[in-house]
């Protein structure tokens, strides 16, 4: 992983009040590299991925993506963000806007995207997830395994370089949780780099190329996945596997 | 019986003195709402603001609005602030101007807090995660507001808007204590005539309601004609 570095997180620490939420972390991403993040809730997992694109202001630290120190004020987050998409735990789609108008919106108003090639470009991604016929629908009408589809949707319209899955699929039905996970493992499959909280072991361990175990605001164990859950190393690790397999 | 005949009496004999309250009670109304939901709108972004002090002077002006009572805010206005040496001008033209624009003033200040109150909460009742998404997809915060919260918010915020308009309608019963000649003025006046007290009132009671109900369903019809297309 070391090479080509396309995240650097150095030193990052984020405190709620007196509550320590990330200590002192250091860790990098590469480009193409697919990496789980778990451990167990209150371990900090959320609040580290929110930091990667300052959704949550750190404490302290260093978060370099693309060459830029992205928590130096004097950089334009707006601008960084445009390249880190993310995917919320509740889709958060704009529930004010058809689906055709969710996708477009950014590109448009963002990119000065013309409307003819953005509304192609969101044909061609929805149908790939296999949701041409909702274009016109709004997210009311949607069930929550399709709402996760189109905000996977929304977020690639903008062609990020690297995607950000904040537990995509722990508000979902257990038989919608499948048709997430496949966009996600096809997204994978396709090269993107994505950075996935996440609940779902199997993901973890069959999708994911490295696995980041979480815990107490520390990263307790960082081994490529099948290596983590086949020996697990620290006490924590070993617990909390015994727990959720 | 006896008591509708009284009531189709009075009306008959004094509909104009009624429609002549009807009339100010609706200018002042319209006034109020009209400046109440402008300055109602500026409080509430002032009171949202990231300026610490424009937030306190918004917060400490809602508070005291809305913690006063309408009387006293109107009496203080008309019948106090002269004493300082502020009050308004009598306009030859328009009869009874300094009263109407104190009412007018005092209303809209005081509608102005219940305004920026249910604007304030009907932005803040949209869902976190819409700002978070917008912004994290590279959306300014001034974007995120006018594309992605606020036309979700003006659908929180419509009814409740609503309703304030048809309080205002009400509450403005209470600018006949500085003279100014509303339906409640009128009806007053009527009573000071006639002896006719509770059939007087009954038919001011009956105005007022066919004002607010039948502002109240206007208001609905808009709101349902807003929110055409979506669930």
């Amino acid at each position: 992983m070391a090479e080509n570095k396309m995240i650097e997180v150095r030193n990052l620490t984020k405190r709620f009040g007196k509550l320590t939420v990330l200590d002192n972390i250091s860790t990098s991403f590469a480009a193409k590299e697919v990496v789980s993040v778990i451990g167990p809730s209150g371990g900090g997992k959320s609040t580290f991925l929110r930091c990667l694109n300052l959704l949550e202001t750190p404490t302290s630290g260093q978060i370099i993506f693309g060459g830029v120190d992205i928590c130096d004020k004097k950089t334009d987050i707006n601008l960084h963000r445009q390249k880190m998409g993310m995917v919320f735990q509740q889709f958060n789609l704009f529930e004010n806007m058809n689906v055709m108008r969710n996708l477009t919106i950014a590109p448009m108003k963002i990119r000065k995207m013309p409307k003819e090639k953005a509304e192609a470009k969101a044909v061609d991604l929805v149908s790939r997830v296999g949701l041409a016929d909702k274009l016109s629908a709004y997210p009311s009408q949607l069930s929550g395994g399709q709402k996760q589809r189109i905000a996977i949707v929304r977020a690639l319209m903008m062609n990020p370089d690297v995607m950000l899955f904040d537990e995509p699929t722990s508000a979902l039905d257990p038989e919608m949780i499948g048709e997430v996970l496949n966009v996600m493992k096809a997204l994978a499959d396709d090269g993107m780099t994505m950075i996935v909280v996440t609940h779902e072991m199997r993901f973890a361990r069959e999708v994911s190329s490295r696995t980041l175990f979480l815990d107490g605001g520390k990263i307790e164990e960082d081994k490529p996945s099948k290596e983590l859950f086949a020996h697990p190393e620290s006490p924590r690790l070993i617990s909390f596997l015994e727990k959720v397999l | 019986m006896q008591f509708l005949a009284t009531m189709e009496n009075l009306v008959v004999r004094y509909h104009n003195f009624f429609l002549e309250g009807v009339r100010n009670t609706l200018i002042i109304a319209f006034f109020t709402v009209l400046l109440g939901t402008i300055l109602g709108t500026l409080m509430a972004m002032a009171r949202m603001s990231r300026i610490k002090p424009l937030k306190w002077i918004a917060t400490a002006y809602i508070e005291f609005f809305r913690g006063t009572p309408l009387m006293v805010q109107l009496m203080f206005i008309f019948y106090g602030l002269p004493m300082i040496g502020v009050s308004f001008p009598a306009v030859s033209f328009i009869p009874d101007f300094d009263r109407f624009a104190a009412g007018i003033v005092a209303m809209s200040l005081n509608s102005c807090a219940y305004v920026a109150e249910i604007i304030r909460s009907g932005i803040q009742a949209v869902d976190k995660g819409q700002m978070e998404a917008a912004r994290s997809l590279g959306f300014h915060q001034r974007q995120s507001m006018t594309l992605v919260i606020l036309p979700q918010a003006v659908r929180n915020i419509l009814p409740a808007l609503g309703n304030e308009f048809v309080t205002i309608i009400k509450e403005s019963s209470i600018v006949s204590v500085i003279g100014i000649a509303d339906l409640m003025y009128r009806a007053k006046g009527v009573i000071a005539k006639t002896y006719n007290s509770l059939e007087c009132l009954a038919v001011a009671a009956i105005i007022y309601f066919i004002l607010t109900f039948v502002g109240g369903r206007l208001i609905s019809l808009m709101e349902r004609k807003m929110s055409h297309g979506r669930k």
